[in-house]
């Protein structure tokens, strides 16, 4: 009766998330190394554990931070979601804290986009007033 | 004969038993990131290498895994059981400056390690007869200069119930 309570023997677990077409429930893999007796190397082991999502946040490829239930949650259902370490395609690099890709760092476009606006709204005012110096200079030279 | 791959003295149990570093009860996953490439990850991933084997022998119950290529510079994160997260950087280290690091912020002192194996050695008392599980011997017969198993050989008569009754109740 109170073993089932405890649920299971990992209480905290990272692992990848392969699959989220369940509702609110993510499908994760999870690797731990196990020695080969013989060759005496170590190995990964796979083990799929499924994880409550409840704002289904996660999508397949993340790396994922797993906290274990107090209560088992459904017959399968043993851990919940505590955070996304690595989210895939936006990985961001815990020692500056900006975005990466690969070995390089991803400079966002924000940044390169704002000036290009700057000058065009600059550049219109500058039409708009070589346009009225233009016109006065044109008046006179009519009247 | 020898032995086949590029280190294999890391595929032996006295270099994996003579591994440093056993972890604090707290710490539950070990998360190395470094990249294949690269000077500067160097360090890190020869710890992956070189060290990676002994701490998972050392210490079972910590997941460990490896992530290659995410990021630019590389790095260790440790999970603790509270939810706390250590971060340590690795970029430009060398992996024995890495271990040693590790084991002064999260591996158990010297002294803890040695109270730990006298409380293993007062537990187990060489001395007693019992299953293999617990004990070294489970029968006097399996010392040398003991009577033989007479399961193996049979006992001389003078030492057999059987023929002393027997011959109790002949000569009486």
């Amino acid at each position: 009766m109170s073993v089932k309570s405890v649920s299971v023997h990992a209480k905290w677990i990272v692992g990848k998330v392969i699959g989220t077409k369940m509702q609110k429930t993510a499908k994760v893999r999870v690797t731990r190394l196990v020695l080969d007796q013989y060759l005496l190397k170590y190995y990964n082991k796979r083990k799929t554990y499924f994880a409550h999502d409840p704002l289904e946040q996660c999508t397949v490829g993340d790396v994922v931070l797993l906290k274990a239930l107090p209560e088992r949650r459904a017959k399968h259902v043993t851990h919940e979601l505590a955070e996304i370490v690595y989210k895939v395609g936006n990985v961001i690099d815990p020692l500056t804290g900006k975005q990466v890709a690969g070995s390089l760092f991803r400079e966002t476009l924000t940044d390169s986009m704002e000036n290009p606006a700057g000058s065009l709204t600059e550049k219109l005012q500058e039409l708009n007033i070589s346009a009225a110096t233009r016109e006065i200079l044109q008046k006179p030279s009519e009247v | 004969m020898p032995m086949k791959g590029r280190y294999p003295i890391r595929r032996t149990l006295e270099y994996l038993q003579k591994g440093d570093i056993v972890f604090k009860n707290t710490v539950k996953i070990m998360t190395v990131n470094y990249n294949t490439h690269g000077e500067l990850s160097d360090g890190a991933s020869s710890f992956v290498f070189f060290n990676i084997p002994q701490i998972q022998y050392k210490n079972p119950w910590v997941q460990v895994m490896m992530f290659k290529n995410l990021t630019p510079s590389p790095f260790l994160k440790f999970y603790l059981d509270d939810g706390d997260q250590v971060l340590v950087d690795a970029e430009g280290k060398d992996h024995k400056d890495i271990s040693q690091h590790v084991k002064k912020i999260l591996g158990k002192s010297e002294e803890v390690l040695r109270a730990e194996e006298l409380a293993r050695m007062v537990h187990s008392n060489p001395a007693n007869f019992g299953p293999k599980k617990y004990c070294l011997r489970e029968c006097m017969c399996e010392v040398e200069g003991q009577v033989p198993c007479p399961g193996l050989i049979p006992l001389p008569n003078e030492m057999r119930g059987k023929y002393k009754s027997q011959m109790k109740g002949t000569e009486v």
